[in-house]
């Protein structure tokens, strides 16, 4: 049963971090029509606890229950897909790809087109690929994706630079 | 995992320092080091490359129009087990009860118990709603989003955010540095504001687009709650400052704050 009280926070706290939702869940389902069912549901879980929740900050709220959301769903759907690889193991295997001579890639990396950056982006483990979103396309800051994704905040630097790392080494490295 | 992340991996700093994590001291230090660094300002400009590659060249896609549709009937629909269109099978209750009692008890871990919740209401809403920003802002510790001295991060941070070019000078010169910026809604409308600090208060200075397009208004004093409050507008645009300072500081802030947007607005564009 949903309240007016509820119905009247979900008003405010929900509807206008929308579009940040979807693309969160675009970026996490790597398609829209996923985007769209994670992102109803999420919604729908959201409803359920604006009858209780106290609520401080909305937008990481709810981009915290789309995330949460998005993992649930994946793992339901697409098993495959959500590897559980434990951190050490993905960031020995990205600081061996490493290159040790940044250069010039600059140019290349500021040069790379809408499709190269999506790919790349897609093609980053769920882990290291969430905090990249989190942080650059829906602006969070660490502490809120660390308390998003349940990691300490160390880890989520951690994440997050090699996330970038991988990113950048192979939009920097030419064709 | 780490401890003293630092230490032993500078990439990590840079990149704190390039997300506006840092504090002056932090930032002072990461200057330092790229200037005495070569390869470190490399990879620097590296990531900052990309950086902006992700923020100016993906797009931020709206959710789609039916979607949220969808996701409006069901906060209306009285019985929240019946949304309209659903897209595939929903079996509900069964299914987001332990859920919703795990979320909930995060939310209320996370959130420290504060339970400050404004009322919507046609009157005064704007200034209701800073006001509140402002208090909440105060209560947590944590007024910004985006905590950063450079008006030049805090800029483009609002761009994907807010519609509409959000005025971001910074008023060091003033003595009212530039803090960092924050997102607050008033009604369904998300606003920019930016946090700026004056001894140990803060002045929350919110822009939203002003009901006249073409209004240009000299400042006004408000009191709420025993905040002050000025409001100002300027081609269309309304500024609203609140803080917790004397009336005759706030002034000063909206006359260092008119002078340097109308210095800005003056000053050729960057590359």
């Amino acid at each position: 049963m949903t309240t007016d009280f509820a119905r009247r926070r979900f008003n405010e706290m929900v509807l206008p971090h929308l579009d940040d939702a979807y693309g969160l869940a675009r970026w996490l389902t790597g398609n829209r029509t996923d985007a769209e069912d994670v992102v109803q549901d999420a919604c729908m879980r959201a409803l359920a606890s604006l009858e209780t929740a106290v609520v401080e900050r909305p937008r990481a709220w709810l981009l915290t229950i789309v995330r949460n959301t998005a993992f649930s769903w994946m793992g339901k759907n697409r098993p495959k897909a959500v590897v559980l690889v434990g951190d050490s193991e993905l960031l020995d295997a990205a600081a061996a790809h490493r290159d040790a001579s940044p250069g010039p890639e600059e140019v290349l990396i500021a040069a790379a087109d809408e499709a190269a950056l999506e790919s790349a982006i897609l093609a980053l483990p769920p882990i290291f690929r969430e905090v990249v979103v989190m942080r650059d396309i829906n602006g969070m800051s660490y502490r809120e994706i660390a308390a998003a994704t349940g990691a300490p905040q160390g880890t989520v630097m951690s994440r997050l630079a090699r996330a970038r790392a991988q990113l950048a080494d192979k939009l920097g490295s030419p064709a | 995992m780490t401890e003293r992340p630092f230490e032993d991996d500078p990439t990590l700093l840079l990149n704190a320092a390039l997300d506006g994590e840092l504090d002056a001291a932090g930032a002072l230090d990461v200057e330092r080091r790229l200037a005495a660094d070569p390869a470190l300002a490399a990879e620097y400009a590296r990531l900052a490359a990309l950086r902006d590659a992700i923020r100016t060249r993906l797009p931020r896609e709206r959710a789609p129009d039916a979607l949220r549709a969808r996701v409006i009937a069901m906060a209306q629909t009285p019985n929240q087990a019946a949304p309209t269109a659903p897209r595939r099978s929903w079996r509900l209750a069964e299914r987001y009860r332990p859920l919703a009692a795990s979320l909930m008890l995060g939310v209320l871990f996370g959130a420290g118990g504060y339970r400050l919740f404004v009322r919507p209401s046609g009157d005064d809403e704007v200034q209701r709603a800073i006001v509140a920003g402002f208090i909440r802002g105060r209560l947590s510790g944590q007024t910004v989003d985006i905590a950063t001295s450079d008006r030049h991060t805090v800029k483009p941070w609002f761009a994907g955010k807010i519609a509409g070019a959000t005025t971001v000078v910074d008023l060091k010169g003033d003595g009212f540095p530039l803090v960092g910026g924050r997102i607050d809604v008033v009604g369904r409308t998300p606003v920019a504001t930016l946090i700026y600090q004056r001894r140990e208060h803060q002045i929350a200075l919110t822009e939203m687009p002003a009901t006249n397009p073409d209004a240009s208004t000299e400042p006004r004093h408000d009191t709420r709650d025993g905040y002050s409050l000025l409001e100002w507008t300027d081609r269309g645009r309304l500024y609203a400052a609140v803080s917790d300072l004397p009336p005759a500081e706030i002034d000063a802030f909206g006359a260092a704050f008119r002078h340097a947007a109308a210095a800005e607005r003056e000053e050729p564009p960057k590359p």
